[in-house]
């Protein structure tokens, strides 16, 4: 029977003395985070940091980043440089993951095939004191099994796993409902450019957010979309993003883009992950259109590893004239970085806020 | 003389190669990952899908070792060039050429969805089932990438009745099970769960465009329909009521195939159904289906082999076959390109 504690004010001192002991004999604990509940082992313990790879179902070669108690420290597990540095010292404490070339003092099992490692420095006091007296990186991943969405109360989160599951944990800290914060943003130092991996609260500087009460104006916010975009068109590929879940509208979203160059028949490409269509004609613009230009419909529901983009060829669409729409498009990981430099790129997030309402949020970068 | 084919199809994930001397089929192998999705709990770790292009030549000479055959004793090659992914289709259709050219052969250009309409009369070695053709058929064809309604008029003659706007159905069954939270294939998924409850039809979820008068379908509605149901649950709510949950969402998707079929086999006059695709190995669906058509005093036919339902070579190549007695060589030149999103209209004689 896994022990549960609920933390209160009163409460601080005797629970955190309870997890070190926890950590320490590498348990594996539940415990609440400034951003969602988090599962916490000792990073430098290859059985601990086995047994959270198992419990989350993790294939190997995904990373898995550490809570660290400050900057200081951080330079123990990464190495830093100046420019790294101050961006470091700018956005932390704070909720972002940063990932940066190891230092290899973690478990090898918890950096990314590339050998590097996000480090957290979160704004929330209970993991600053925990990692600070235990004198070790804990890490720092999402409570949820891999592919589902993060909890935000530990009930919600017992209910969604096995027995088998339930076994693994050795302690749970119980802070009820914690609010709706995002996970983490990550973002990845390790290039001249500073790349967002995965986007949090903290999002783009420009962005229009549009409301949509039906299919139908979702389709119409898209066609709207393609048409503010069209004085761009030819230029550069076109390359927009959509992220939202199941249901959200992605593909009625990308109708209307499609409308756009007066293409229909837009079916769902989830099964062969990519459809192309030949753009005969584009609605009121002046850009000569030439019979190779291509609407390229792009659904990453069903790609579960960065290397099957390996065979899929999608750079080799990127080329001026042809616009490309991809559905899952958080699911581009280092791809996305290869379409900001080729492309012009539009992120477009719809937020499910009700049966007959989506927040559609276009960020131009 | 019935001609050796040998038969490609990469047209999604599966590399596919089987070697067929009219319906029989001598020899099919695939470069499956299903064994490795059911290892790893439906994550595959480091194992590129569709890469075709570096499995392609040990799948050949696979196909041909089973089969007891040098190249050189292959008529001719058979080669899917749509619908599909167009870099995976680019795969086989080179290596097509490349076969042709070497031993001076003609390619024969198949439509992936012909094969489905075969399956079921697709032989073992030994010549079982011996199935006769007689037309016209119904044909519905239901994987994780296609719904369409087929009027089979004879052999490598068809009309599409009606096909999906949006979602296929075997892609609905799978996005449902994971909005429950269950893993990959998600249509076994359901249908474990739905039999569970005797697939009864708790929710009435909607079942979009089944009034309509056209043999249309649209399965993207009955997901988003899943989706709020999901939202108004609690979790306790949901784990309670998943198997009537995945039976209800299960029954909505047959029931709208069921009722388009029995619209077509009374507009048509035709009474002889077929089903192809990966949907068509659910039992549940089988029965309704034979169910219906006794009603209309007709018969079903459904894939003769399990793996038949699924993408394959064999089909293909069977497919070719009847074009090659028909007289109907595709070209031993250069032209054949893939075609992603080639209907059957187009293959049609």
């Amino acid at each position: 029977m896994t022990r549960t504690i609920t933390l209160s004010t009163q409460s601080i001192k005797q629970v955190i003395n309870e997890v070190l002991q926890v950590l320490s004999f590498g348990g594996l604990v539940i415990f609440p985070s400034d951003t969602v509940y988090g599962l916490l082992v000792d990073a430098t313990n290859e059985s601990a940091v086995k047994k959270l790879i198992e419990f989350k179902n993790r294939p190997p070669g995904k990373a898995i980043s550490v809570f660290v108690a400050d900057l200081n420290s951080c330079k123990k597990y990464v190495s830093i440089n100046q420019k790294q540095s101050a961006i470091l010292s700018k956005l932390l404490p704070g909720p972002f993951t940063m990932v940066l070339p190891s230092k290899h003092t973690v478990q090898k099992l918890l950096e990314s095939e590339k050998g590097t490692l996000g480090v957290r420095v979160p704004y929330y006091q209970l993991i600053l004191q925990l990692a600070s007296s235990f004198g070790k990186p804990i890490t720092a991943t999402s409570a949820n099994l891999g592919g589902s969405s993060p909890h935000y109360s530990i009930d919600s989160f017992m209910h969604q796993i096995s027995q088998a599951k339930k076994d693994l944990i050795d302690l749970i800290v119980d802070a009820g409902h914690l609010p709706r914060n995002k996970p983490s943003t990550v973002l990845d130092l390790t290039e001249s450019t500073v790349k967002t991996l995965r986007s949090g609260d903290i999002t783009f500087e420009k962005s229009n957010v549009h409301q949509s009460h039906s299919a139908q104006e979702t389709q119409n916010i898209g066609r709207e979309l393609m048409q503010s975009l069209s004085k761009k068109y030819g230029q550069k590929p076109l390359v927009i993003v959509l992220k939202g879940d199941l249901g959200a509208g992605k593909t009625e979203m990308t109708r209307g883009i499609a409308d756009y160059f007066e293409i229909e028949k837009i079916i769902s490409p989830t099964f062969v992950v990519y459809y192309e269509y030949v753009i005969q004609k584009i609605q009121n613009s002046k850009f000569k259109i030439q019979n190779s230009n291509i609407f390229i419909h792009v659904d990453l529901y069903n790609i579960q590893e960065e290397t099957e983009f390996d065979h899929l060829g999608l750079s080799d669409y990127l080329k001026p004239g042809n616009v490309m729409v991809v559905e899952w498009g958080e699911k581009l990981g280092k791809m996305y970085t290869e379409f900001q430099e080729k492309a012009d790129v539009v992120f477009v997030e719809i937020e499910y806020e009700g049966e007959t309402r989506r927040k559609i949020i276009v960020n131009y970068l | 003389m019935i001609k050796t084919i040998l038969a490609i199809d990469t047209s999604c994930d599966e590399t596919s190669v089987a070697v067929v001397e009219g319906r029989r089929v001598l020899s099919h192998v695939e470069y499956s990952q299903i064994a490795m999705h059911v290892k790893w709990g439906g994550v595959v770790p480091s194992i590129a899908r569709r890469a075709h292009e570096e499995r392609i030549d040990w799948v050949v000479e696979k196909a041909l070792t089973k089969a007891k055959l040098d190249l050189q004793r292959i008529d001719c090659i058979a080669v899917t060039y749509g619908p599909g992914l167009a870099i995976a289709l680019e795969v086989g259709i080179k290596k097509a050429k490349e076969i042709s050219q070497s031993i001076k052969k003609p390619i024969i250009a198949v439509n992936h969805m012909e094969g489905h309409l075969y399956s079921p009369f697709v032989q073992n070695s030994k010549g079982n089932p011996k199935t006769d053709f007689k037309f016209p058929y119904i044909g519905l064809l239901v994987s994780g990438g296609h719904t369409e309604l087929v009027l089979f008029k004879d052999h490598l003659t068809y009309e599409i009745l009606g096909e999906t706007r949006d979602d296929a159905a075997g892609e609905a069954l799978d996005k449902a099970a994971r909005m429950m939270g269950f893993g990959y294939p998600g249509g076994p998924i359901l249908e474990r769960l739905a039999s569970q409850v005797n697939n009864q039809d708790i929710y009435h979820f909607p079942r979009p465009m089944i009034g309509s008068m056209d043999f249309e379908f649209s399965f993207s509605g009955l997901k988003t329909a899943l989706l709020y149901k999901l939202k108004e649950m609690t979790e306790a709510e949901k784990n309670k009521e998943l198997k009537n949950l995945a039976s209800s969402f299960q029954e909505a998707v047959f029931q709208t195939l069921m009722k388009k079929t029995k619209k077509a086999m009374i507009h048509t006059g035709i009474n002889r159904v077929l089903l192809g695709g990966g949907v068509a190995v659910n039992n549940r669906l089988k029965t309704t289906m034979r169910a219906m058509v006794a009603t209309q005093g007709g018969s079903v036919f459904f894939p003769s082999y399990k793996y038949l339902n699924f993408d394959n070579a064999a089909m293909i190549g069977v497919v070719a076959s009847i074009r090659a007695e028909h007289g109907f060589f595709a070209t031993v030149d250069d032209t054949i390109d893939r075609e992603p999103r080639l209907s059957l209209l187009q293959s049609s004689i």
